[in-house]
């Protein structure tokens, strides 16, 4: 996604994001953003995962992020297809190395009867 | 008769907010001390839940996201792991407290042991959230707590002077006993417009698959819904005032609001009362125990719902499962549901603006509402609720210690 203007502040730090199926596979935690003295700061990855915590909010983040286990997922910007309510990205879930808890617990999810109802 | 269904949302969301195990007793008992001059309140308190139900369904409806997306957005991080931490910690009180009214309805039926009931009724929910989907659970809860209106008929037949009923519709203030009046009067407005209400009600606009097609649809269960809570707070608060008042009963458990049914309508009246106030603690369970689970949820970035089954969102469930087997162990430790909601209010009040606020401004926010913003009643009604959940928000503590939480 490239070309539109967007408040990176407002519209993409701390919103949820989706995956190619619609699926929700975390919020946008925080933002990697490069460019010299005198350059455009560009953004180039979006930062998920409670590990990203402790950098947003000093000592209550840190004891969050230690509580969610510490995880840090790196999406490329380049994979972002939309920017709208949500951050909707090109790929699934599982290939981009989100939702990863969702997806370890699923089969103990499904050893209960009923879990699909 | 489906679109009298689609009301399902709005009811249980009314119900287990408005006259949950807390509000059963509060409403009764401010009738026994203050006759009907409290009724005015309830209006308040109806009117600025209704706006911001109607203001969050819409965000719902037109965005798909829920509030605690639009806090995390708007309040920043920070901020939104406080709204998180304390309004976990009211949910989950508030589900301990309802669960304990679910196992105290039980036992006035059955005369079985109480803690017996307590173990049963959270097999129960975890069984029934785990199998039945979110429209089932809406429709059963919400309409089997229709029979409350059994209330209203109780008001009714008592006979109470309407002249004086009319005028507690007008905002005054009280000769006597100030102190605990203020007390009423801020109890009364927060637990109206408790956050957990917000919460259940725009997950569940996403539950059920909400576009902007369904607007009418958010907009008539926010009025009828509350309309329907409003008026069963208004009947309990005269019953109480026309039974107890002049007799200096002041009733502090969810038993004697049961028994004052049975005065003018005998066997049959008791038993529609255990069985309203069953389902209506039992769709305050759902409310709070859903709302926990969407928070974290939502803070998190996880998958979530119950449309999406527990196979498509593990944490979800997991987290509504463990939140069930926590209230369970408050339970057990034997404390007094309605105690336990009275003080689930102190940290209410630090949930209360940051909740309502980033709904107000999601709700003017074009690039989420489009042509959906607000209008100027919206927002006239909205910043005017800030100052009123502002005010509640600060005074709640200083009253509580001041009555000794309403005892004196």
């Amino acid at each position: 996604m490239s070309g539109k203007e967007i408040d990176i502040g407002l519209k993409v730090l701390d919103h949820q994001l989706l995956d190619k199926n619609g699926r929700r596979c975390g919020n946008v935690d925080d933002l990697a953003i490069e460019g010299g003295v005198g350059d455009v700061p560009e953004v180039v990855a979006i930062l998920c995962g409670p590990g990203y915590w402790g950098q947003r909010a000093g000592l209550i983040g840190r004891l969050a992020s230690w509580i969610g286990g510490g995880r840090r997922v790196r999406v490329p910007w380049s994979e972002v297809r939309n920017v709208d309510s949500a951050v909707e990205l090109k790929r699934g879930a599982t290939e981009l190395g989100l939702g990863r808890g969702d997806d370890r617990l699923r089969p103990y999810a499904d050893k209960i009867p009923g879990a699909g109802r | 008769m489906s679109k009298v269904l689609g009301l399902g949302l709005g009811i249980i969301a009314a119900i287990g907010g408005f006259v949950d195990i807390g509000d059963l007793v509060f409403n009764v008992s401010a009738g026994a001390i203050f006759g009907y001059q409290l009724l005015w309140v309830i209006v308040i308190g109806l009117i600025g839940i209704i706006v911001y139900t109607e203001m969050c369904g819409r965000v719902a409806a037109v965005s798909g996201r829920a509030v605690f997306d639009a806090i995390r957005e708007r309040v920043g991080f920070k901020a939104a792991v406080v709204a998180l931490v304390s309004s976990e910690v009211v949910n989950l009180m508030t589900l301990a407290a309802e669960l304990g009214g679910v196992a105290i309805a039980l036992q006035l039926l059955s005369g079985l042991p109480y803690r017996w009931l307590i173990v049963l009724a959270v097999v129960a929910f975890a069984v029934v959230i785990w199998v039945t989907s979110f429209e089932w659970i809406e429709r059963v809860f919400g309409f089997g707590g229709l029979c409350m209106l059994v209330f209203v008929v109780v008001a009714v037949k008592l006979g109470p002077d309407w002249g004086k009923v009319g005028t507690g519709f007008v905002p005054h203030i009280s000769h006597v006993n100030r102190m605990l009046y203020a007390y009423f009067v801020v109890g009364i407005l927060g637990t109206a417009m408790t956050p957990y209400e917000v919460y259940f009600y725009s997950s569940g606009g996403i539950e059920d698959q909400w576009s902007e097609k369904d607007l009418g649809l958010n907009r008539a269960n926010a009025v009828l819904g509350y309309g329907l809570g409003g008026t069963l707070s208004f009947a309990l608060m005269i019953t109480g005032g026309a039974l107890f008042l002049s007799r200096g009963i002041s009733p502090q458990h969810l038993g004697t609001v049961a028994l004052a049914a049975e005065q003018p309508l005998g066997r049959l009246g008791l038993l529609l009362a255990l069985v309203g106030i069953l389902f209506a603690v039992g769709s305050a369970s759902i409310d709070t125990v859903f709302a926990g689970a969407y928070n974290l949820a939502q803070f998190c970035g996880w998958e979530w719902g119950r449309y999406r089954h527990p196979r498509g969102a593990p944490r979800f469930a997991l987290t509504w499962l463990v939140l069930l087997v926590l209230a369970l162990g408050i339970l057990m430790t034997g404390v007094d549901p309605v105690i336990l909601t009275e003080y689930a209010v102190l940290f209410s009040v630090v949930a209360l603006p940051l909740t309502y606020v980033p709904i107000l401004l999601v709700a003017n926010d074009k690039a989420y509402m489009g042509r959906h913003v607000n209008g100027r009643i919206a927002n006239g009604f909205g910043l005017l609720y800030l100052v009123v959940i502002m005010i509640v928000a600060l005074a709640a503590i200083p009253l509580m210690i001041l009555t000794n939480v309403g005892q004196n």
